[in-house]
């Protein structure tokens, strides 16, 4: 008993640092004090939404946040059918599938900063600098989310896929009707993790984009940085609703999201 | 059964509950948004000022440019009809007289407001 | 006939992600390896540089070899990350009650968006608004405040905090999942055997989680060098060159100074320092994550 109680004293003294921040961060974002006063308040002073609203009109927001929508929702589309269908076919037997892995698994080897130059030069001959596509390309399959759909799919029991492939089903049909309901924490993984590293990703739009209309939130976000430096509130709403909805989703998605990833994990 | 099970899941609720508020919200921007401010001017002693200039100024993180003025009215009332921002500075100026600037936010572009708190002129310093 | 066509399904279904993987990721490693033998800017014709760069690198270069120590540490702080993250988990992991609270909690900082969390720690610094000085402050650890991303001796140990922050929760889970698959028959045969709670840990625990520190160690590894985001907003790479990772300075001598020939032969002698350690780590831990099968 004296030991749980010291467990979760530790436990809550951790989520405390871990909280710790982001309280912090939403202080700042309401509170319309003078954020350089000191000592600052714990507490926000006259608390006000106004901040976001600033956000809203006084910089592109609308537009930054359009642009992340369009690549992330390209990415994550990218990521769900290409990973499927991947991670369907390394199930299946055929001469060079562990070749295949081998190669995939390197791949996990190169950090794709590594890549920059090259990628920067070979999108530019892809005439795809400034767009949308060139934007989300790199990002439209990962090895990670193949390799968990393959360990959802490994599980699926062979008697079930034997059946549907007698009832004359085709490897599409498979994939489509058998394997992919079966697979729903896959899925949720596979979403959140190619909405997270789109939505959150910031070197490449920050080399490929020329434009600010193409812009997207986190360039945004430094630009802001930039030129304001921290001298404001809405420098903080800003950074809150920029991570709203990455949150959100990863909220709705969290229990599946977890399983799926454990799984994955220890298996790949 | 299936499409019950989809509809009732969080990742249907959720997105769609924030779609309808962001739709509602856009409906209400869109009828209260005609740029229409309302106010009253009164001197130090509480008495409404016929004639006062209003000056209206649109801020900016850094700047600050006056976009309009207008003048009250015999009962010392003013009003602006196109107010094109939600951060503004109100100062009332009659003679050598003038009020304090007023900042006023708003929750939208050009969002109809009644400013109940007249602005009270007091000699220049 | 049936398999020729299956083969050709299985072709279809590989081709779109192979080809992202070879042109985004093999692609550019081998053109990076060509690009790092010769002299080349942008709108000037290649020509063979030989080992030039890679001699500029490493004998005229004192800023690389900076870069390269603060990759060192950086790389270095990720153990330190992962035995907190061990020591988390196992808090975590048994059936305490709102244990899956306190794990979203944890967890909650690694799918932020890296700019958002390089603002908000910046923020925390901060000298006069920022919670660490005026905790430290309250605390009487410190009198005067710290301008801690400008100090020569903090700003790297105050990114490396805010990175531990971020990635935490990941190698929580990741361990978390680790101790999951003990079996627990293991701590039960232990348990009759008489070994103390110690002894379970470091004879059972531990050799049976080296696959999982061993994926934290590769992932925590990649991190780093992607460690980025974090640097470019919060400082920079200064004071001075106090903060600059291999990273920052590639991307420095790349698209500001536009030296892609140079840039790439830093890319170069990054990667190879990521396959040493793997393989160091590989060694070490004993892990086999390449067993996949």
């Amino acid at each position: 008993m004296r030991k749980l109680w010291w467990r979760h004293a530790a436990l809550i003294v951790i989520s405390i640092i871990m909280l710790a921040p982001f309280y912090w961060l939403l202080k700042t974002a309401i509170t319309s004090e003078n954020i350089y006063e000191y000592p600052p308040h714990l507490l926000p002073v006259r608390p006000q939404l106004f901040n976001f609203v600033d956000v809203w009109y006084l910089i592109p927001f609308p537009r930054y946040l359009f642009n992340s929508i369009v690549v992330s929702l390209i990415a994550v589309a990218g990521n769900l059918v290409l990973n499927a269908m991947a991670g369907f076919a390394l199930t299946l037997p055929f001469v060079g599938r562990r070749s295949v892995i081998v190669l995939l698994l390197s791949c996990t080897l190169i950090p794709f900063q590594a890549t920059i130059i090259p990628a920067y030069l070979i999108t530019a001959h892809l005439g795809l600098l400034d767009s949308y596509l060139g934007l989300a390309l790199p990002l439209l399959s990962t090895i990670v989310c193949i390799f968990i759909f393959k360990a959802s799919f490994d599980a699926v029991p062979r008697s079930l896929i034997d059946a549907a492939r007698i009832d004359g089903l085709g490897e599409m049909r498979i994939l489509l009707r058998v394997m992919l309901p079966l697979s729903t924490p896959a899925i949720a993984t596979n979403i959140v993790l190619s909405f997270i590293w789109s939505w959150n990703n910031f070197l490449w739009p920050l080399i490929i984009t020329r434009s600010q209309d193409m812009q997207t939130l986190p360039l945004g976000l430094a630009r802001f940085l930039s030129y304001m430096e921290d001298t404001t509130g809405a420098l903080y709403a800003f950074v809150v609703m920029v991570l709203a909805p990455g949150l959100l989703v990863f909220l709705m998605a969290q229990s599946a999201f977890m399983r799926g990833l454990t799984t994955g994990a220890t298996k790949g | 059964m299936r499409w019950r099970r989809i509809l009732l899941s969080r990742f249907f609720i959720v997105p769609a509950v924030l779609l309808l508020g962001t739709g509602a919200w856009n409906v209400y921007v869109d009828l209260h948004a005609h740029g229409l401010l309302e106010g009253s001017v009164i001197d130090a002693a509480g008495k409404p000022v016929a004639g006062a200039t209003v000056i209206l100024s649109v801020h900016d993180f850094v700047t600050q440019v006056e976009k309009a003025r207008t003048r009250t009215d015999a009962a010392g009332r003013f009003r602006f009809d196109d107010n094109p921002s939600h951060l503004i500075q109100l100062q009332a100026q009659d003679g050598t007289e003038a009020s304090p600037r007023v900042t006023i936010r708003l929750w939208f572009r050009g969002q109809d407001r009644v400013v109940t708190e007249p602005l009270r002129l007091a000699p220049n310093a | 006939m049936r398999s020729r066509r299956r083969a050709t399904v299985i072709a279809c279904f590989l081709a779109p992600s192979l080809l992202i993987f070879i042109v985004y990721r093999i692609l550019p490693l081998v053109w990076n390896v060509v690009l790092s033998f010769e002299y080349w800017s942008p709108l000037h014709p290649a020509t063979w540089a030989g080992l030039d760069n890679y001699q500029e690198m490493l004998q005229d270069d004192d800023v690389f070899w900076l870069a390269l120590w603060n990759t060192l540490i950086f790389l270095g702080s990720q153990p330190v990350a992962i035995a907190l993250a061990l020591g988390i988990a196992l808090l975590v992991n048994s059936d305490l009650k709102g244990a899956s609270v306190y794990r979203t909690i944890v967890f909650l900082s690694y799918p932020l968006m890296t700019v958002a969390v390089a603002i908000i720690w910046h923020w925390m610094y901060n000298e006069r608004g920022g919670l660490i000085n005026y905790a430290l402050r309250q605390l009487g650890i410190i009198h005067q405040p710290i301008a801690f991303l400008d100090s020569f001796a903090w700003a790297l140990p105050s990114i490396i905090i805010a990175n531990t922050w971020q990635v935490l929760g990941f190698f929580m889970i990741v361990l978390l999942s680790g101790l999951q698959n003990i079996p627990p028959h293991l701590y039960e045969a232990a348990r009759v055997d008489g070994a103390p709670a110690w002894a379970r840990f470091f004879r059972i625990t531990l050799p049976m989680l080296r696959p999982s520190v061993f994926l934290c160690l590769v992932i925590g590894m990649l991190n780093s060098f992607s460690a980025f985001d974090l640097i470019y907003v919060m400082t920079n790479g200064g004071p001075g060159h106090a903060t600059e990772l291999l990273i920052t300075y590639i991307y420095k001598q790349g698209f500001v100074s536009t030296r892609f020939d140079y840039a790439a032969a830093l890319t170069v002698a990054q990667f190879a320092i990521l396959l040493l350690l793997t393989w160091i780590a590989h060694r070490a831990v004993g892990g086999n994550a390449g067993a996949i099968e």
